[in-house]
């Protein structure tokens, strides 16, 4: 990790009370007597608002919230390449995810770390199959994500969060993706998981304990991004898949209405 | 990647070839053949334990160091291991000074992914003493040569190099409130690693309508989208992610899993095979090294 | 189709035959004209009796410039070989941020293009309207004034007052009555917009 010369920090190795103190019996058990503690059915989402348009200065941004999961998102460009070592012949899309330092339960660094770099890689595999980069040459579009608070579910919002950023900046696209992730518990699986039904690997101790995220563009019927952790076996990871599909189509027409409206409203 | 600029017609030409009723690769392999693969455990003697693979162009070395530290807070109770990987200059001159960085930052982020279970590799045994003292396991993968399917290559070595890993047995004294950690001193009093159940990655390459595995460098430069599949003897899968600019159907990725669940539980057994036959042969195993 | 139908990305608009083409802000995919933007749905019909769909964003255009597109763009810098300019619009559209381009001396006028003297076209904070030659380098695009309707329009006398032009080579101080030598553009009185009007 590379000292941020720019700010003052904390000392380099202080840690969280919470994770001396969590009752590990508790949370070995993500379902209560097959239920999910906050009520909600396996197979329900979150209560789900979106807002594209609200940061000005942006081309286009989108806000998205999921109970306690809220992401904004803002997008500029097509731009000139700034880094000449950047430069392509093809138009570029580049992301940059960061988690606001007081979003999760861990204090995150200002830099970037390991874990946000390989999430801003996935967003950007994520979005790139749909953006239609040949109609702008030699320049880029920037999406830049910030999760203001986690829980659960980080990437999967991003994804949404980001394809309707694009959208709303009149970025040509083949469609929009749409996340959603899973959670695999044994025989269950959970759908859109808070942050504490999420899959950590030093908490499971058997196979088919894992997560699944995928991005999936709904009116053409393509997967742009699939990811998965955990070990778990190939029907069930199917099944999870199929799942996540189901999910993001039935997120599909929430996207389209948030859209619709921004128009409406603007006109 | 370490790109190279192939002409419309050698792309079109590799993608015919693949579209046809029965498929033909560039270098006449099926769909679903490895290319020739060579590997060589314990190469360098002041590792824990390494490997050596040769997948016809790509030559990668692993190297394992065992070290003491503390475990970290959110896992008091085992050890870690860290991958890094290097991506030399040897291999292309674009991976001169910080070129490499976003291929080898790739390559690690979907090693440790495979990895980050409790299945794959027992990392509890690496505790010594809960929340104080436990093994590290530092995995450096060197690439020395680019030749196309560097994940599977990687991850191959890697199972290679933990199969081959020998951790020094240590012993803990209990002396009043201090806790004493006292080495062997015979070299031959080592513990080892069980990775019967460690994955290896197959990628599956979409070319045109169909997919392949082992791509080559050519077929890489063809291919708009991958599946990387981190594979278990059993069939379970530990890590799975999409790669690349293009999008991939469902049934295209159900079939590719499919797959990708049938040849990573081959070619873990034959791995798992050909590891046990070197050790058998012992020291009358002809040292290959880096002469050919 | 009426022109209030709103559309978002990917959304199918109809079935392609051959009567409708796909105009801007679409796509085709599996015989389907998809929209590729968010915005109304227009229909536009062809003297040859076909429709062209279009999907219209209510943002300004994502614009970029590409080859033959006519901008307008500020001078930054001059010497002897070339004049560097940032690319303020293309055609009517404005650009957000500026686009950097390049003017060699070879492409500053079509005819005498030995005699070119750089210094005696284009000075610094000329605006002037080039066409982009090519995409360039990755520093900048190549943009040419080798038209009678292509170079400066607006410039700034040595004095500080506006020019105007007298002749193709030569422009005059508002204030100062001083001549100083620019390629000037003629520019066709049906793109002059007087802002009184």
């Amino acid at each position: 990790m590379p000292l941020d010369s720019r700010r003052i920090c904390g000392p380099e190795s202080t840690q969280s009370p919470h994770i001396f103190t969590v009752n590990k019996d508790i949370k070995s058990d993500i379902l209560l007597n097959g239920e999910r503690k906050d009520g909600r059915k396996l197979d329900q989402i979150r209560p789900l608002f979106l807002r594209p348009g609200l940061i000005s200065q942006a081309k286009g941004s989108a806000y998205i919230e999921q109970n306690h999961t809220k992401v904004i998102c803002a997008v500029y460009g097509p731009r000139e390449v700034m880094r000449k070592e950047d430069f392509s012949m093809k138009g570029q899309l580049t992301c940059e995810f960061k988690f606001a330092t007081f979003s999760c339960k861990k204090k995150r660094q200002h830099q970037q770390d390991a874990e946000e770099k390989d999430l801003s890689v996935q967003l950007l595999e994520a979005l790139e199959p749909a953006v239609q980069l040949d109609k702008f040459p030699k320049a880029q579009v920037n999406v830049y994500i910030t999760v203001l608070q986690n829980d659960g579910i980080a990437l999967a919002a991003s994804i949404t969060c980001a394809s309707l950023a694009l959208a709303d900046a009149g970025i040509e696209m083949y469609d929009i993706v749409v996340g959603s992730s899973a959670r695999i518990h044994g025989d269950v699986m959970l759908v859109d998981p808070s942050e504490e039904e999420e899959y950590r690997s030093q908490d499971c101790k058997d196979v088919n304990e894992g997560k699944v995220v995928i991005g999936l563009m709904p009116s053409i019927n393509q997967i742009s991004a699939l990811t998965s952790k955990g070990e778990i076996d190939f029907e069930t990871i199917s099944q999870a898949i199929k799942t996540c599909i189901q999910t993001c189509q039935k997120v599909y027409p929430v996207l389209q209405n948030a859209l619709v409206n921004s128009v409406k409203t603007k006109t | 990647m370490a790109d190279v600029n192939y002409s419309e017609a050698e792309k079109t030409f590799i993608l015919h070839g693949i579209q046809d009723k029965f498929p033909c690769r560039e270098d006449g392999r099926g769909c679903e053949d490895y290319r020739h693969m060579e590997i060589e455990t314990g190469v360098v003697s002041n590792t824990s334990g390494s490997a050596r693979l040769r997948l016809a162009n790509t030559d990668i070395l692993v190297g394992v160091k065992a070290e003491l530290g503390v475990p970290s807070p959110e896992k008091p109770d085992s050890g870690c291991i860290e991958f890094f990987v290097d991506c030399s200059a040897n291999a292309t001159p674009e991976f001169e000074g910080r070129g490499g960085e976003e291929l080898a930052t790739e390559i690690s982020t979907v090693l440790s992914r495979c990895y980050d279970n409790s299945g794959c590799l027992d990392l509890k045994s690496l505790c010594i003493i809960p929340k104080q003292q436990c093994w590290i396991l530092y995995i450096d993968v060197l690439l020395l040569e680019c030749g196309g399917n560097l994940f599977d290559a990687a991850s191959i070595g890697v199972k290679a190099a933990l199969y081959n890993t020998r951790i020094p047995n240590v012993t803990v004294n209990q002396e009043d409130d201090e806790m004493e950690i006292e080495l062997s001193d015979d070299p031959y009093d080592v513990n080892r690693l069980d990775i019967s159940s460690s994955p290896c990655i197959v990628t599956l390459s979409k070319i045109g309508h169909y997919h392949v595995v082992d791509a080559s460098q050519k077929e890489e430069a063809c291919c708009l989208a991958r599946l990387m599949m981190g594979v278990t003897a059993k069939g379970t899968i530990s890590a799975l992610k999409k790669e690349g600019w293009g999008s991939l159907n469902p049934e295209s990725i159900f079939d590719m899993m499919e797959t990708g669940k049938k040849i990573g539980q081959v070619l873990n057994t034959s791995l798992l095979n050909v590891l046990e036959e070197e050790e058998k042969s012992g020291n009358k195993r002809k040292t290959v090294g880096f002469l050919k | 189709m009426a022109a209030s139908t709103i559309c978002v990305p990917g959304q199918r608009i109809l079935r392609t035959d051959g009567s409708h083409v796909a105009g801007n802000g679409t796509y085709v995919r599996n015989g389907y004209v998809h929209s590729t933007l968010v915005g109304h749905v227009h229909t536009q019909t062809t003297d040859d009796g076909k429709t062209i769909i279009e999907v219209r964003s209510t943002k300004t255009q994502n614009v970029v410039p590409s080859e033959d597109d006519v901008v307008t763009a500020r001078v930054t810098n001059v010497n002897p070989r070339f004049c560097k300019c940032s690319i303020l619009s293309v055609g009517s559209t404005k650009l957000q941020e500026p686009f950097r381009g390049m003017l060699r001396k070879e492409d500053v006028r079509a005819a005498e293009k030995d005699k070119v003297e750089m210094y005696k076209c284009y000075r610094p904070g000329d605006i002037i309207v080039a066409k982009v030659l090519s995409l360039g380098d990755a520093q900048s695009y190549v943009l040419t004034t080798a038209e009678n309707e292509l170079g400066v329009v607006i410039a700034t006398s040595e004095a500080g007052g506006n020019m105007i032009p007298i002749s193709w080579c030569k422009m005059q101080c508002t204030k100062s009555l001083s001549e100083e030598f620019r390629k000037v553009a003629k520019v066709q009185p049906e793109f002059i917009e007087y802002s009184d009007s």
